[in-house]
């Protein structure tokens, strides 16, 4: 087993050390920081995300495995910055505001990150100006809200229509999901797309951005 | 089963996993389909059935199945939820709450642990797990000990009354010169395929929680008898049958058939690995990260998490 599948490896089964050790190990071989974490973390997660995909494996293993990519990345992240590496696209995601429900869209956001893409998690119960000002600050390639209530999901029309008044709306792409929303809500209130469930969030996200 | 019949399955198992499995498939081969009032139109209607089901040994290993969810961070903050009451700071006021469907107050209208610990009728606060403990230690035998949660005034008009409806107690002599507790819970409706999980999990720590009391007050040894979870509507709602039932043609495996490609150690955890994951989950969640990231929860609440925490900590404590 190379390194790479070995750092991979330690991804799927959610082992936090040795995905740390290994990554260090790696860089101390002169192996440059972006690929260790194509090689290694992002093929390790988009195999756990694969698995989920076809119901392989459980959400709290998803999350197990994206705490140990995060171990990984932790290492990466200053060498990455340093060398000016770009990733695939910046997402800000969060839940919109008067809801507290967050699962969905954490899986969403680990998934995310785990094929590559700068993930801004603003968590639970966000607020329309807090959305705008990360979105407008990150120069946010996509911009991902998820509701769970029916009641709160009206908010995300609300927050599409303040990307437009900003003057924004057409910087950024907009996906929205969580249980109550649909396809048919989601070109209602104009978003660029609907996932129903988290890897085709993935999915979408790729696709967005290769528009 | 006659046609309009709800079928009524009985399931006693060792552990909460292997009840979980078992109860997921016979509701699911057994259930009766009916359409609920949150199925998607478009969806099928939800196999449904009144279900007893019996933990003969409720803090039995391994404890945890790994097909919920949530993470489990974000189930160690839902047991602080129901057990010490870390989200009562959530719900709206009684006036919003009477409002119903027209309230725009997006807070919630109820927690467990509210209800059964802060228990509002006219102008009284009542802690009713307060009275089970305190009945339970003088007269142990005693058919009294209960704490209910349905409130006729503020539930009827809102969308999500609470499921869980009452919690029934009882202690008897284990002939050795202690007790065991034993628990029932009864339901109104009950999610089976993503929240009757984490609800156990919740509902037998606070079960021991009132054992552990029981102890202090009898100054007797209290173990932990059966735990009973008694469900009128258990569902596994149509929304969720693609997961369920996979689709071969996309390689998409079925809920059962992931089951049986692993085995019961491959598809559950002990409470040992779940530890440090309940005290942070290296996501942002677990009991740690939710006393850092709430700073409005009520300083008593914080201060009953951090005893909780410190508990963790120590080595023997089972989760």
């Amino acid at each position: 087993m190379t390194l790479f599948e070995q750092i991979a490896d330690e991804v799927q089964k959610g082992h936090s050390d040795s995905v740390a050790e290994l990554v260090k190990e790696a860089l101390s071989q002169g192996i440059p920081a972006e690929e260790v974490m194509n090689k290694g973390l992002v093929s390790g997660m988009e195999i756990v995300s694969e698995k989920f995909k076809n119901n392989e494996i459980f959400i709290p293993e998803v999350l197990i495995s994206a705490r140990a990519m995060n171990a990984g990345l932790a290492i990466l992240k200053p060498l990455l910055v340093e060398s000016n590496i770009q990733p695939k696209g910046k997402v800000v995601i969060g839940t919109v505001k008067g809801d507290l429900h967050d699962i969905g869209k954490n899986i969403v956001a680990m998934l995310l990150q785990g094929a590559g893409f700068d993930v801004i998690d603003l968590g639970a119960d966000v607020p329309k100006e807090k959305f705008l000002e990360f979105v407008k600050k990150e120069k946010a390639d996509i911009l991902g809200m998820s509701a769970l209530l029916t009641t709160t999901m009206l908010y995300m029309k609300e927050m599409v229509e303040a990307l437009k008044n900003e003057g924004i709306r057409q910087d950024v792409k907009v996906i929205i999901g969580g249980a109550p929303v649909t396809e048919s809500y989601a070109a209602q209130i104009e978003a660029d797309g609907y996932a129903p469930d988290a890897a085709s969030a993935v999915d979408l996200s790729k696709r967005l951005l290769e528009e | 089963m006659e046609p309009g019949e709800i079928p009524v399955l009985i399931i006693s198992e060792d552990t909460i996993p292997r009840a979980y499995e078992r109860a997921i498939k016979e509701v699911w081969e057994k259930g009766a389909s009916i359409k609920t009032e949150y199925d998607h139109p478009e969806d099928p209607p939800s196999k449904d059935a009144t279900v007893v089901i019996i933990v003969r040994q409720p803090f039995g290993q391994p404890r945890f199945h790994r097909s919920f969810a949530d993470g489990l961070g974000g189930l160690a903050e839902y047991v602080m939820e129901v057990v010490h009451g870390a989200h009562d700071y959530w719900v709206k006021p009684v006036e919003e709450i009477l409002k119903g469907k027209e309230s725009k107050d997006t807070r919630w209208t109820y927690t467990y642990h509210g209800r059964l610990f802060e228990y509002r009728i006219e102008d009284k606060v009542i802690n009713q797990i307060g009275y089970m403990i305190d009945k339970l230690s003088q007269t142990g035998y005693s058919r009294r000990a209960q704490a209910i949660t349905w409130n006729p005034k503020l539930d009827p008009p809102t969308d999500d009354p609470p499921c869980l409806q009452r919690l029934w107690g009882r202690l008897c002599e284990d002939g050795k010169g202690g007790y065991v507790f034993n628990l029932n819970s009864h339901w109104r409706s009950r999610d089976l395929f993503k929240a009757w999980f984490e609800n156990v999990i919740a509902l037998t720590t606070l079960m021991r929680k009132i054992a552990e009391a029981l102890a202090d007050k009898t100054g007797k040894n209290v173990r932990l008898g059966r735990y009973v979870d008694i469900s009128d509507s258990l569902h596994i709602y149509g929304s969720y049958f693609k997961e369920i039932e996979g689709d071969p043609k996309k390689g998409i495996r079925s809920f059962f058939e992931t089951l049986e490609s692993r085995s019961f150690e491959e598809r559950t955890w002990d409470s040992e690995f779940i530890k440090p994951h309940f005290i942070d989950d290296g996501l942002g969640k677990g009991l740690r990260r939710m006393l850092e990231r709430e700073k409005d929860m009520p300083q008593n609440v914080r201060r009953a998490i951090e005893e909780e925490l410190r508990l963790m900590e120590k080595k023997d404590y089972v989760v």
